[in-house]
C-alpha cells in the first residue's frame, strides 16, 4: 500500500517544520512570580478517569491530566500532541501516527503506540462499561460496533502498534474529521500498568499517573480540584503555569462574587448579567461563540401527536418563535437567533439561505397564523401541546416566553417542567409532545451537528427523511463534505423537525492577568499548558 | 431507664430496615437510572453497567445483598456516578464537614436562642423583649439562601475578611455557622420565650419567690429546667438536621458536605450514596430522639419508663 502523507491544516505541518511555540508573554507583559490559575466548576467532577469521564467540565480536567494524539491550536485546529504526524493511506482508511519518542507518562515510562492501542480497546471494551464506547463507533474504528455490543474481542479493533512509536487505525469508511475527533478526550492514553494494579481507584490523586501537563495533586470531591506542573512533561520546559485549581462553586451568583474577590480567575457571567458587566470591565467580559444548539424538539414517532406530523403546524410553530426576544431580552449574552441546527461558527459550515430566516417576525407571524389555518386549526380548533422542558431557570424563561409568543398563534401551550433524568428518559422513549433540547458538538465539524437527525442517529423525534440520509452518507467520501451539510440544513428548514431557538455563546469574565486562554476555538477546549498569568 | 433503653434500640433495628426498603423502593420507582444520559448505551454496556452494581438482580434480592453487605462489613457499596469513590469514602469525607459546621451552629443556636429566650421573658414587654423579639423574628424571615449570598458578598467581596468558601481551617467555618444556625436560633428564643413565660406564672415558682429566694436563683434552678423541657424537644431532630448538613449551606460555601450530596445523589440516581446518607440520616434521628427522652426524664423526675 502506497501511503500518501498528507497535512490536513497548515498548522500541522508547521508543527512539524517547528519545534513547539514556547509560551510567551507579549510585548509590556511581565510574568508574575505567582504561576498560579483558578478556573470555576459548576459541579463536583465525576472521574479523571478519561474513558468513564461524560461530561464538559471533566473533559476540561482531563485534558489537563493527559494528552491525546493531537492537540487544538488557539483556534481548535489539530496540533501535534503525543503524535507528530500522521500519514493517511489512499483509500482514506488507514491513519499511521507517528509517535514522538519523547512523550513521558508522570511516573518517568515512555508513552508508546501500545498505550493507544490499551486505551482505545479499554474505551470500546463493553466490560469497563464507558458512556463513552460509542465515540469509536462514530470514528469509524474497524470493528467498533461489534466490540461495543460484545460480539466482537476488544482485541478486533482496528488499531495496533507496528511498533513502539507508530500506530496504525483502520476506518471503515473515510472519516474526514477523523484528526479532529482523536482531540476528544475519551481518546487519550491512560496507563496500563497503573490501571490494572490500583482498579477504579487508579484515578485517585497521588496514585493517577498521566501524560499531560499537569499532575493531580488533590481532588476533594466538589470542593477542589489541583493539579501542578509535571516535569516529566515532554514539553515542560516550554510551559509556564506552575499551579491550576478548579473550584466548584454551585452558584454562579456566588461564583461570580467570588470571581470579583479575586477567588477566580474566570467564571461564568450568569443570564441576563453580561451587558452590564461588560460596561463595567470591558476588558474581562467576554462573549465568544460556543458550538451548542437550542431549541424544541417536536415527536414525529408513532407516539407523537397526530398535530405535528403536518410539517405546516412545524413551520407554523417555528416561525412565531420570536427568537430575538429570547436572546437580547431573556440571554443578553451575544446569542445568536438559530434558524438551523449546525452551530453557525462551526469550522467550514456555509450557512444556507433560510427564506424565514430574513423574514421580519411580523411577516413570520402572518405566515405561521396562515399556514395553521391551512392545516385546520383556528379559534374554534385551537392547537393544544405541551412543552417538556428539564429543571433550569433559563429554561424556563425561554418556556414562559415561549407560551406567550404561541398565544399570538392561538396555539395553547401547556408548560411541563421536569428533573433531568425524568426528561432525558421521556426523551428516549418518546414521551413527550415539544421538548426543550441542545446538542453540542463532540467535534469541530458539521456532522457532529446533523446526524443527529439521521434515521439512525439518536433523534429523539424520530425524524425520517431518506433524501438527509442520503446526503449526510455521501458527505463522507466527498471533496468538500459542505455542500452535502448545506443541501441538509436546507431540508432541516423544510421540514422542520425542531423550533431552532438560539446558538450558545460562551459568557465569561476572564481576569485580565490571564493571558493566552483561546477566544476563537468555538469548543471552547483550553490547556492550562499554553497559558500564563502576568504581572499586574 | 436501662430496660427503656434496650427496649429502645431493639425497635430501632426494624425501623431502619423499614427505612431501607421503603427508600429502597421509592428510589427505584423513580424515572431514568443511574445510567440515564443524553445519548442512549447501548443494551450491552447497561448490562454490564448493570451487573456490576448488582442492578441486574431482582429487587428483593438487591435489598437483601445491600443489607447483608451492611451488616456484614459496614460496606454502603460504591458510588454509581463516581467510579472512583464508595459511599463509605464520600460519607467519611463529607460527615465531618457537616458535623463541623452544624455542631458548632447547634451550640451557638441553643446558647444564643436560649439566652434571647429568657431573657425576653423575664423582661416581658419591654425594650429588651421586643429587641429579642424582634431580632429571633428577623433572623427568622431570612431564609439561608438569601442570607447566604449576602454574606459572600459582604465578607468576601466588600470586606475581604472570609474566603467566599471551600472547606479548611475555623475561618472557613464562620459564615457557614452564621447562615445556619440562625433560623435554629430564632426558633429556639421563641420556643424559650413562651415555655418560660408559663413556668414563670407557675406555682412551684410563686413559692420559690415567696422562701425569698433571690431572683437568679428562682431562674436558674427552679424556673430554666422546667422551661427547658418543649425547647429539648426540638434540639433532638434539629440537631441532627444540623449535623448532617444543609444543601444550601453546601451550594453557596462549597464546602463539600453531605447535604449537596444526598440532593445530588437523588438527581443522578445514584443510589448507593442515597441510600448511605438516609441510613445516616434515618440512624441519628433515632438515636437522638432516644437521647431527647433520656434527657426528658433526667429534667423532670415525674417522668418514668
Amino acid at each position: 500500500m502506497k501511503l500518501n502523507r498528507l497535512f490536513l491544516t497548515t498548522a500541522l505541518s508547521m508543527g512539524l517544520a517547528l519545534p513547539a511555540l514556547a509560551v510567551q508573554p507579549a510585548a509590556g507583559e511581565k510574568l508574575a512570580a505567582d504561576q498560579s490559575y483558578t478556573f470555576w466548576l459548576l459541579d463536583a467532577i465525576k472521574t479523571a478517569d478519561p474513558h468513564k469521564n461524560s461530561d464538559v467540565e471533566g473533559s476540561d480536567v482531563i485534558r489537563q491530566l493527559f494528552e491525546g494524539l493531537l492537540n487544538e491550536d488557539a483556534k481548535g485546529a489539530p496540533v501535534p500532541g503525543v503524535a507528530t504526524k500522521f500519514d493517511l493511506s489512499d483509500d482514506k482508511l488507514t491513519y499511521t501516527f507517528h509517535l514522538r519518542p519523547e512523550a513521558k507518562w508522570s511516573n518517568g515510562d515512555p508513552v508508546t503506540a501500545n498505550d493507544f492501542v490499551y486505551s482505545w480497546r479499554r474505551l470500546a471494551d463493553p466490560a469497563t462499561a464507558s458512556e463513552y464506547a460509542w465515540f469509536m463507533e462514530l470514528m469509524n474504528v474497524e470493528n467498533a460496533p461489534a466490540v461495543v455490543k460484545g460480539e466482537k474481542k476488544p482485541e478486533e479493533l482496528g488499531i495496533k502498534a507496528v511498533d513502539d512509536h507508530t500506530l496504525e487505525v483502520k476506518l471503515t469508511a473515510p472519516t474526514p474529521y477523523f484528526p479532529k475527533m482523536v482531540t476528544h478526550s475519551s481518546t487519550f492514553p491512560v496507563p496500563q500498568k497503573v490501571v490494572e494494579a490500583e482498579g477504579d481507584n487508579w484515578t485517585q490523586a497521588g496514585k493517577l499517573v498521566g501524560n499531560g501537563a499537569f499532575t493531580l495533586t488533590s481532588h476533594d470531591l466538589g470542593v477542589q480540584i489541583s493539579m501542578d506542573k509535571n516535569p516529566n512533561y515532554w514539553d515542560a520546559a516550554n510551559v509556564v503555569m506552575e499551579h491550576i485549581k478548579g473550584l466548584t462553586v454551585n452558584d454562579n451568583n456566588v461564583a461570580l462574587t467570588r470571581y470579583k474577590a479575586g477567588e477566580l480567575d474566570r467564571v461564568q457571567i450568569p443570564a441576563g448579567q453580561y451587558p452590564s458587566l461588560e460596561k463595567e470591565f470591558p476588558d474581562q467580559a467576554i462573549s465568544i461563540p460556543y458550538s451548542c444548539s437550542y431549541g424544541y424538539l417536536f415527536n414525529l414517532s408513532d407516539k407523537g401527536p397526530e398535530a405535528l406530523k403536518d410539517v405546516r403546524v412545524r413551520k407554523a410553530l417555528s416561525y412565531a418563535m420570536q427568537r430575538d426576544v429570547v436572546v437580547d431580552k431573556i440571554l443578553q449574552g451575544g446569542q445568536k437567533p438559530s434558524y438551523n441546527w449546525t452551530h453557525w461558527a462551526i469550522e467550514g459550515f456555509q450557512m444556507p439561505e433560510i427564506d424565514y430566516a430574513a423574514w421580519s417576525q411580523a411577516e413570520r407571524l402572518e405566515k405561521a397564523k396562515a399556514l395553521l389555518a391551512e392545516a385546520g386549526y383556528g379559534p374554534d380548533k385551537p392547537l393544544k401541546l405541551v412543552l417538556q422542558y428539564n429543571t433550569d431557570e433559563n429554561h424556563k424563561k425561554i418556556a414562559v416566553a415561549a407560551q406567550q409568543f404561541y398565544k399570538q398563534l392561538g396555539v395553547q401551550i401547556e408548560l411541563n417542567n421536569v428533573e433531568w433524568k425524568v426528561h432525558t428518559d421521556r426523551l428516549q422513549s418518546q414521551d413527550f409532545e415539544m421538548a426543550r433540547y441542545a446538542w453540542c458538538a463532540d467535534y469541530n465539524e458539521a456532522s457532529t451537528f446533523l446526524d443527529y437527525f439521521r434515521s439512525t442517529g439518536m433523534n429523539y423525534g424520530k425524524f425520517k427523511n431518506a433524501e438527509f440520509d442520503k446526503l449526510l452518507d455521501e458527505s463522507k467520501t466527498a471533496a468538500d463534505p459542505n455542500v452535502q451539510y448545506t443541501a441538509a440544513e436546507k431540508i432541516i428548514a423544510e421540514e422542520m423537525p425542531l423550533v431552532p431557538i438560539y446558538q450558545y455563546a460562551k459568557v465569561d469574565m476572564i481576569s485580565d492577568v490571564i493571558k493566552g486562554l483561546p477566544t476563537e476555538n468555538v469548543m471552547n477546549d483550553w490547556l492550562a499548558k499554553d497559558i500564563y498569568r502576568i504581572e499586574k | 431507664m436501662f430496660g427503656f433503653i434496650l427496649r429502645r434500640l431493639a425497635v430501632a433495628i426494624p425501623t431502619l430496615l423499614l427505612l431501607i426498603v421503603l427508600s429502597f423502593l421509592l428510589m427505584h420507582a423513580a424515572p431514568g437510572g443511574p445510567f440515564t444520559q443524553e445519548r442512549a448505551l447501548p443494551p450491552q454496556i447497561i448490562a454490564n453497567l448493570n451487573a456490576k452494581y448488582g442492578l441486574d438482580e431482582p429487587l428483593w434480592r438487591q435489598i437483601v445483598n445491600y443489607v447483608w453487605g451492611i451488616v456484614a462489613h459496614f460496606d454502603f457499596g460504591p458510588s454509581f456516578v463516581y467510579p472512583d469513590r464508595t459511599v463509605n469514602q464520600i460519607i467519611a469525607a463529607g460527615f465531618p464537614v457537616t458535623l463541623t459546621y452544624g455542631g458548632i451552629a447547634f451550640v451557638a443556636a441553643v446558647v444564643v436562642g436560649v439566652s434571647l429566650g429568657v431573657t425576653a421573658a423575664i423582661r416581658q414587654n419591654t425594650w429588651v423583649d421586643y429587641l429579642a423579639v424582634g431580632t429571633s423574628i428577623g433572623a427568622q424571615v431570612l431564609p439561608n439562601f438569601v442570607m447566604a449570598p449576602i454574606l459572600v458578598l459582604v465578607f468576601t467581596l466588600w470586606l475581604g475578611w472570609l474566603p467566599g468558601g471551600g472547606w479548611g481551617g475555623p475561618i472557613f467555618w464562620i459564615m457557614p455557622v452564621v447562615a445556619l444556625s440562625t433560623s435554629f436560633m430564632a426558633s429556639i428564643a421563641r420556643i424559650t420565650r413562651s415555655s418560660m413565660l408559663e413556668v414563670l406564672g407557675s406555682n412551684h415558682i410563686r413559692t420559690a419567690r415567696a422562701k425569698g429566694l433571690s431572683e437568679s436563683k428562682v431562674i436558674l434552678r427552679h424556673a430554666l429546667k422546667p422551661a427547658l423541657l418543649p425547647v429539648i424537644s426540638y434540639l433532638g431532630p434539629a440537631f441532627v438536621t444540623m449535623i448532617t448538613g444543609s444543601v444550601v449551606v453546601d451550594i453557596y460555601f462549597s464546602t463539600g458536605g453531605i447535604g449537596r450530596s444526598f440532593v445530588d445523589s437523588a438527581l443522578n440516581r445514584d443510589y448507593a450514596v442515597m441510600m448511605g446518607i438516609t441510613i445516616l440520616v434515618g440512624a441519628l434521628t433515632i438515636l437522638f430522639s432516644l437521647v431527647v427522652d433520656v434527657l426528658y426524664a433526667w429534667i423532670d423526675p415525674k417522668i418514668r419508663y
